[in-house]
């Protein structure tokens, strides 16, 4: 019943946010239907739109897990993107370092580096908020800056290509994630991501582990009476958050860029924060809240490239979606609807 | 006869629940009706419907001998309707006067005149015998103290009908009394007075008619003095009901448990607890009275390694668990009923299942290698549930849709099942109806059968008698005294129990 209410509040947030961009595209003398058509030529006509949204899809969906998994502990991880960013830098150097590793424990410790790095970062907030109880939102957003400044540093010093560019140097061959839509850059990094997504889907509910995740963060006290071990589970919970995000920035490297660029990201973490937070706790949710902002975001871009319609409408849009999406007021107000009839 | 309230065949539907099913009550100018029937019975939702919070579905509702059919709380506060409830709707940083006069205060000029607002208040202090500071903020106060501002804010909004859910759950001995001296002089003004409550002696105390509901139905109202408190139980639950069960011999074997010169903390203060030492022995019953806030809680939270124990030491079988974690603790074979049921004894956003197998987790079959066999969860769930008889018999049902009874049964079958010697048992019964406190006494006596100890630790002396062996009382912190439980009598414990007479042991 309750599911049931979410997926058709959204399937309305949806199509109020759509209604909003109509008023929108009206004004500024456009034509509806076209720009819509588009919008959705851009996202899905030919493999390289359809493969630009996936590739887009990728760091928003990984980055929304990374955040949800915190807010299962109770934590509300905004340094989902300085991590990301930690993660992509490791990841490229030890893509370009070690490079006469076999190629598939090179990619492996690609991976592990970045996580642990990744993981590492999280961690301090959630020391800092588990120990001396200072609020974790700060922390995370503070760090942010500093994470993404160290990279921008390290690419511009000790490990830049020295080509003129911010960029380090290529990572090897055999590191590479393929693309599998050319000439989109869409890679394998996709099958990571749905990988990630299925086995914590299983962890939460089917594991000891998850289980006390979940009650952690439902019930401090409860837990803690049971006798579960809440602080140390609660740090482990914000070091795989950090580790997953970090996982989405050796993606964007290992898959898309193949070295790291400075400041690849374009706020990646922040629209992956915004799909875990519009679904409400609903981790099935995910993917279809992640998916819809990546075709967005990418059918604007090329939206923008041939209709000469400028892409911060769909930014409008998509405002105007989480809004909605954010409130439950829709769904409320039918019920009171309803219950009225029915006296 | 002219009533004041006249209520007839009212029903009232929460989805598929009929939560009121033909309900009828009647009340007098200046009585106190008690409205009395098991958790679940529609009472509260009677109630509430008089008071225009909920719409009932049909029904005729005569007040003053004016027809009404739906209104809101609003036009109830205007009829002179006022209720308190089992939750206070108090603003902790507003002072007692504020908030009496919230939302109704008298104005001059646009300025709140709160001399005059302290004057009409202070009124109601000398006419009904309040004892109540209007400068204190809320959060100063106490519960009693509290409750007392609810009613007075009743009063100032012009209530002539009081109704009060529940109002001595939250109470000590000592405020029920206060509270029932205040009652009586609201009723020798002619204030009429719904109390809805469980509490039978109670209610055979204060009551001037009785009305029973099980079910959501009107079972039947009766005059105090036509009936005994026997028979009241019986129309409640629906059978006999005997809360006086014979008490098990005892056969004390050896010490389980020595709690030796302990200090604790408590939230506000340092040593809250000072020098508290006692054993509890193999196939005994200890129960711990006391007005509630004694340190009874502080005592039990640092046996469990959820409270930091300053000094002294607790030897559980010989070893010594101060300080330990409460996963050791339990380890060691100590089960826990916890007070507060609500956000320490079970996980409200869990299903039963889910809440049933918190303790058991890593152990085979339910779980291996860190992976849930939900299928040996549920079976055992199940099983427990039938066993335990907990209502409605899903245990993929939330927690949080229970019945206060029900749910204390899923805490006590996720600890019986435990493997343990010691049960700590913290107000085993409290918000818990009659029939499953009887349920819930059976179980603790049947612990202490199989040659375990209980330390049972409660607020109503009546439980305590009932039940335990050996009875020790605290007071401010300290054992004010030990005494078995054939040596004790009621008067002497309750003396104890306020601060009066010396330590016996």
């Amino acid at each position: 019943m309750l599911h049931k209410n979410t997926y058709l509040n959204t399937i309305f947030s949806v199509a109020i946010a759509f209604l909003v961009g109509v008023v929108l595209i009206l004004a500024i003398g456009q034509n509806p239907i076209e720009v819509y058509g588009e919008l959705f030529k851009g996202a899905f006509k030919g493999s390289l739109n359809f493969g630009g949204t996936l590739e887009k899809f990728v760091p928003i969906f990984i980055t929304a897990i990374a955040f949800y998994i915190a807010s299962v502990v109770k934590l509300f991880n905004v340094g989902v993107e300085g991590q990301m960013y930690l993660g992509a830098v490791v990841s490229a150097w030890v893509g370009f370092s070690f490079v006469n590793l076999p190629g598939p424990l090179h990619m492996l410790l690609c991976f592990v580096c970045a996580i642990v790095v990744g993981g590492a970062w999280a961690l301090i907030s959630g020391i800092l908020a588990v120990r001396l109880n200072v609020n974790e939102i700060c922390t995370t957003i503070l760090l942010n800056y500093v994470a993404i400044l160290i990279t921008s540093y390290l690419v511009n010093g000790p490990l830049s290509a020295k080509t003129g560019i911010s960029t380090t140097p290529n990572v090897a061959d055999s590191v590479i994630l393929p693309w599998f839509m050319s000439p989109s850059r869409a890679n394998t990094g996709l099958f990571i991501a749905i990988g990630i997504f299925v086995l914590f889907a299983w962890i939460l509910s089917r594991t000891t582990f998850g289980y006390k995740l979940r009650s952690i963060g439902s019930n401090k006290e409860f837990s803690n009476y049971i006798g579960m071990k809440s602080d140390r589970l609660i740090l482990t919970g914000m070091f795989l958050s950090g580790g997953i995000a970090a996982i989405a920035g050796a993606i964007q490297v290992l898959g898309v860029h193949h070295a790291f660029l400075n400041g690849f990201s374009s706020e990646i973490g922040f629209y992956g924060m915004l799909a875990a937070l519009i679904s409400k706790g609903n981790f099935k949710m995910l993917p279809v809240m992640s998916f819809l902002l990546a075709l967005l975001r990418n059918g604007a871009l090329n939206m923008q490239r041939f209709t000469g319609i400028e892409a911060s409408l769909v930014d409008i849009i998509i405002t105007v979606f989480i809004l909605i999406a954010s409130m439950d007021w829709i769904l409320v107000l039918f019920r009171e609807r309803k219950k009225v009839r029915v006296q | 006869m002219d009533y004041v309230v006249e209520m007839k065949e009212i029903n009232m539907s929460f989805g598929n629940v009929h939560a009121v099913n033909d309900g009828e009550f009647t009340l007098e100018r200046g009585e106190i009706h008690s409205l009395i029937g098991e958790n679940g019975a529609g009472k509260s939702t009677l109630m509430k419907i008089l008071n225009g919070i909920h719409r009932m579905d049909s029904g005729s509702i005569v007040i003053n001998g004016e027809h009404f059919r739906h209104y809101n709380t609003k036009k109830a506060i205007q009829m002179g309707f006022g209720m308190v409830h089992q939750e206070f709707a108090l603003v902790d940083e507003l002072t007692v006067l504020e908030n009496i006069i919230l939302g109704f205060e008298p104005a001059k000029h646009g300025v709140i005149d709160f001399a005059k607002a302290r004057e009409q208040i202070n009124f109601y202090i000398r006419e009904y015998g309040f004892d109540v500071n209007l400068d204190k903020r809320i959060l100063d106060i106490s519960v009693g103290e509290a409750q007392r501002v609810e009613i007075l804010k009743t009063l100032y909004r012009g209530a002539e009908i009081i109704i009060l859910d529940e109002p001595t759950a939250v109470l000590t001995p000592q405020e029920t009394l206060n509270l029932f001296e205040i009652l009586r002089q609201l009723k020798s003004k002619g204030v009429s007075i719904v109390f809805i409550s469980h509490k039978l002696n109670e209610v055979m105390e204060i009551s001037d008619r009785i009305t029973i509901m099980r079910d959501g139905k009107y079972i039947t109202t009766v005059k105090k003095d036509e009936i005994t408190i026997p028979e009241l139980a019986n129309k409640m639950v629906g059978r006999d009901v005997t809360l006086a069960c014979e008490k098990p011999p005892v056969h004390t074997g050896e010490c389980v448990m020595s709690v030796q010169n302990v200090y604790v903390s408590s939230k506000r203060e340092l040593s809250k607890i000072k020098n508290v030492s006692f054993d509890l022995f193999q196939g005994e019953i200890l129960g711990i009275a006391g007005v509630d806030g004694n340190g009874q809680n502080e005592l039990v939270e640092a046996i469990m390694g959820l409270r930091e124990v300053e000094q002294g030491s607790i030897l559980i079988k010989g070893q010594p668990m101060q300080n330990q974690s409460v996963l050791d603790i339990r380890n060691t074979g100590v089960a826990y009923i916890p007070d507060d049921r609500n956000t320490r004894g079970l996980n409200k956003k869990f299903s039963i299942m889910e809440n049933l197998i918190a303790n058991h987790l890593g152990k085979i079959p339910f779980s291996k290698y860190g992976i849930l066999n939900k299928k040996n969860a549920d079976d055992y769930s199940k099983d427990l549930v039938e066993k335990y008889d907990v209502r409605p018999r899903d245990p993929s049902l939330n927690v949080g849709n229970l019945s206060g009874g029900n749910a204390q049964k899923v805490v006590f079958a996720r600890e019986i099942e435990a493997d343990f010697d010691i049960f700590i048992a913290a107000q085993p019964t409290r918000g818990v109806d009659i029939g499953s406190i009887e349920n819930i006494h059976k179980l603790i006596n049947e612990i202490k059968l199989q040659g375990k100890s209980v330390l049972l630790v409660s607020a109503e002396l009546e439980e305590i008698f009932a039940l335990s062996d050996r009875i020790m009382v605290m007071y401010e912190g300290e054992i004010a005294g030990i005494v078995r439980a054939e040596d004790a009598e009621i008067n002497r414990i309750g003396l104890l129990m306020t601060g009066g007479g010396t330590s016996a042991s």
